[in-house]
């Protein structure tokens, strides 16, 4: 045997061995440079392996390491974990179920909603399902729902944090895919390359996301209304009433949140990284509200001067360093500090408070083992692509997608496919950060637009989340849920909402522009 | 055998102490950037070492906690098969894990970062851009600083292994968990 040919096979080993591995539950960080270092081991004593094309390895990771992109996934990680903190999600289904309550499925209609207004403040998939499976499962099944209808659709729900931005894994998904998107254009002999950003990656899924939160709650009135046994409408004089006050104070917090993080992300206005900040900021000042005390009555304040601190930076030139200042800018800076002034202090002592309740160290704990498995991860997968490609496994999976049938779109389905069922066992961050090194600069140079591609993963990958043995979605459900509620319902009641992703993704596939066009109109 | 679990006790505590440390590093993320943020949208200005410095903090947060991580056992698994398996069988897989696997990742990233830091210490290398931080080397130092740990906190666990495999220990993971929160990143 040649070789080139024993690196084929070499390559081809290594990816069975790293789907095999995974499944003995080492973690799969360590799968992933276990893997790595025995082949490149093999490949060497073989002469298939150049052990020097490691040394690449410190770069990378140094790369890895001062990406601006990436850090906001601790940020994003740390508001989200202090958002659920600050017990808006229950404000919202309360609110929200009252609201809804009275039509057949409403209540179902109503998790939807607060599982979309919750993942455009960038949801958090475990979060979201337990607190809507310790607050909406209860409530529904004691209306009579059916377990099924209920279960499935709190975990459908949930996930929507994935797809609907700002979400962590499309930080994650918009990093890979932008350099395998280099990789694809350098392989192709470009001079001048073409980006794409995280930022276009968040508009790019917006449109798609809504059309799947439009999904469900079409299917959940339809199955409603055909079969109100499993879904029956409250009598009014049952309801508590909301007033508009009421709902306007619960729906306010969220959507300024939004309007600040995502609407300056799409705006084009700030960078998500930026942005994650800020909405870190926000849901701090929110989760200081539940703490009382000074700090509780300090956050609101904080929060309006954060607004008003805004609204001068866009009315005023406050440039720092400047030598003549006219009055009337000179007056915006005095107040400008004073609010930096006011914010800082409402911060520091929201931070305090929740520092001595245990809140503070509880979130950072959680922001950092996060943060860090998946550093991690892609440092793992890093080394791992580094050896596989040294074998010449992009040469196999570029002849493999090149003999199947149907050309691109033969090979994006079979792509598409493999995801779906590695999401059985892996969820969206490993999936996408084995698997887009790998095939993503084959699919690319096939001239796939990297945008579309990208949301097309972020749908499926979604499903990663639902589909049993391994959805985290059923699993933090199966967690809190009623004893009433087996796992067999919650298996069976996820079926139709997995149909309904797979049905978006479809969708998609067939009108691109449904991707394509809210990034280039933005951006 | 007493010796062993006394050193792995000890491993424990030095990556505890990391973790606990460093952890208090994502509220100083957050500030930071946030001061980035107010700094250039509202007062126009931006400083190229206030922005490093979120790198830095980033970098210095995920990099010595990914060996606290496997302590904790945050470390994402897939554990269909692993959940239901005995306490010598986990060990088993896990102790193999760490011989095939972690120690030499953290052998491979130290041999291929030594050349790399030690030259940047040698010439002196400047910051990253004009007017950043002039702390290159030590960022990154966090490379090996990251193999070095997480192999010290392998080896903790590699012993706790035995103990379990030798019915000296109930379990390889006792720090296993954090707070029973249920949060996948999303």
């Amino acid at each position: 045997m040649s070789a080139s040919g024993l690196g084929g096979v070499l390559d081809a080993l290594m990816f069975a061995s790293l789907c095999g591995l995974i499944l003995t539950g080492l973690p799969v960080v360590f799968v992933l440079t276990g893997c790595a270092v025995v082949f490149a081991a093999f490949g060497t004593a073989l002469g298939v392996f150049d052990p020097f094309l490691l040394r690449a390895l410190a770069q990378r990771v140094f790369g890895t390491m001062t990406s601006e992109v990436l850090v906001a996934i601790p940020l994003f990680v740390f508001m989200g974990i202090m958002l659920e903190r600050s017990k808006i999600a229950e404000e919202l289904l309360e609110a929200m179920g009252s609201l809804f309550g009275r039509i057949r499925g409403g209540l179902a209609v109503s998790v939807s909603a607060v599982g979309a207004l919750l993942a455009a403040s960038t949801g958090i998939v475990g979060a979201t399902v337990v607190t809507m499976g310790l607050m909406a499962l209860p409530a529904m099944l004691r209306r009579g729902y059916d377990k099924g209808f209920a279960t499935g659709s709190i975990c459908a729900a949930g996930t929507l944090g994935q797809i609907i931005p700002p979400s962590t894994v499309m930080v994650i998904l918009g990093e890979v895919l932008s350099a395998a998107y280099q990789q694809a254009q350098l392989a192709q002999g470009k001079f001048t390359i073409e980006t794409v950003s995280v930022g276009q990656l968040f508009a790019g899924a917006m449109i798609p996301g809504l059309l799947l939160v439009g999904l469900y709650v079409l299917y959940q009135l339809l199955r409603a209304w055909l079969d109100p046994a499993i879904a029956p409408s409250i009598p009014r004089e049952e309801l508590g009433t909301v007033g508009a006050r009421r709902l306007l104070s619960v729906l306010v917090p969220p959507l300024v949140l939004i309007v600040a993080v995502l609407g300056s992300i799409l705006g084009g206005i700030a960078t998500p990284t930026e942005a994650a900040s800020v909405g870190a900021v926000g849901a701090t000042l929110l989760a200081a509200r539940r703490q009382g005390g000074a700090a509780a009555r300090l956050a609101p304040i904080a929060g309006l001067a954060a607004l008003g601190l805004a609204l001068l930076g866009a009315l005023f030139d406050m440039r720092l360093g400047r030598e003549l200042v006219p009055t009337g800018d000179r007056a915006a800076m005095a107040g400008a500090a004073f609010l930096v002034l006011v914010l800082a202090i409402g911060l520091l002592s929201a931070l305090w408070s929740l520092g001595r309740a245990g809140v503070l160290g509880r979130v950072c704990e959680s922001t950092t083992t996060i943060s860090a498995m998946i550093f991690a991860t892609l440092i793992g997968a890093t080394l791992f692509s580094l050896v596989f490609r040294g074998l010449g496994g992009e040469e196999t999976v570029r002849e493999l997608l090149a003999v199947l049938p149907g050309g691109t779109w033969g090979a994006l389905a079979i792509v598409m496919a493999v995801m779906f069922l590695m999401g059985f066992f892996l969820d969206f961050v490993e999936i996408t950060i084995i698997v887009i090194p790998i095939v993503g600069p084959v699919l690319l140079a096939m001239g796939i637009d990297p945008i579309w591609l990208g949301v097309l993963i972020a749908i499926n990958l979604q499903t990663s989340f639902l589909t049993p043995p391994f959805g985290f979605a059923l699993f933090y459900l199966a967690g809190v849920a009623p004893k009433e509620v087996g796992a067999r319902d919650i298996y069976r009641g996820i079926v139709p909402f997995v149909a309904l992703q797979l049905l978006a993704l479809s969708i998609v596939a067939a009108f691109p522009p449904l991707a394509t066009w809210l990034p280039r109109a933005l951006f | 055998m007493q010796l062993l679990l006394a050193l792995a006790g000890a491993l424990d505590r030095l990556g505890r102490v990391a973790g606990k440390t460093v952890r208090w590093l994502a509220v100083l993320l957050v500030l930071i950037q946030f001061a980035v943020v107010v700094l250039r949208y509202a007062f126009g200005t931006s400083y190229i070492w206030l922005q490093e410095s979120v790198l830095y903090t980033n970098a210095t947060l995920f990099m010595l906690a990914i060996a606290y991580t496997f302590l904790v056992d945050q470390h994402v698994r897939v554990d269909l098969l692993y959940a239901r398996w005995s306490a010598r069988r986990r060990a088993l897989v896990d102790l193999s894990g760490i011989l095939l696997a972690v120690l030499p990742f953290c052998g491979l990233v130290i041999w291929a970062s030594w050349g790399y830091v030690a030259v940047s210490f040698r010439m002196g290398e400047g910051p990253m851009q004009v007017g950043g931080l002039p702390l290159l080397p030590f960022l990154k130092s966090l490379i090996p600083a990251m193999a070095t740990l997480l192999a010290l906190q392998a080896l903790a666990i590699a012993l706790r292994c035995l103990a379990v495999l030798a019915g000296r220990a109930p379990t390889h993971l006792p720090h296993r968990g954090g707070h029973g929160a249920p949060e996948a990143a999303g």
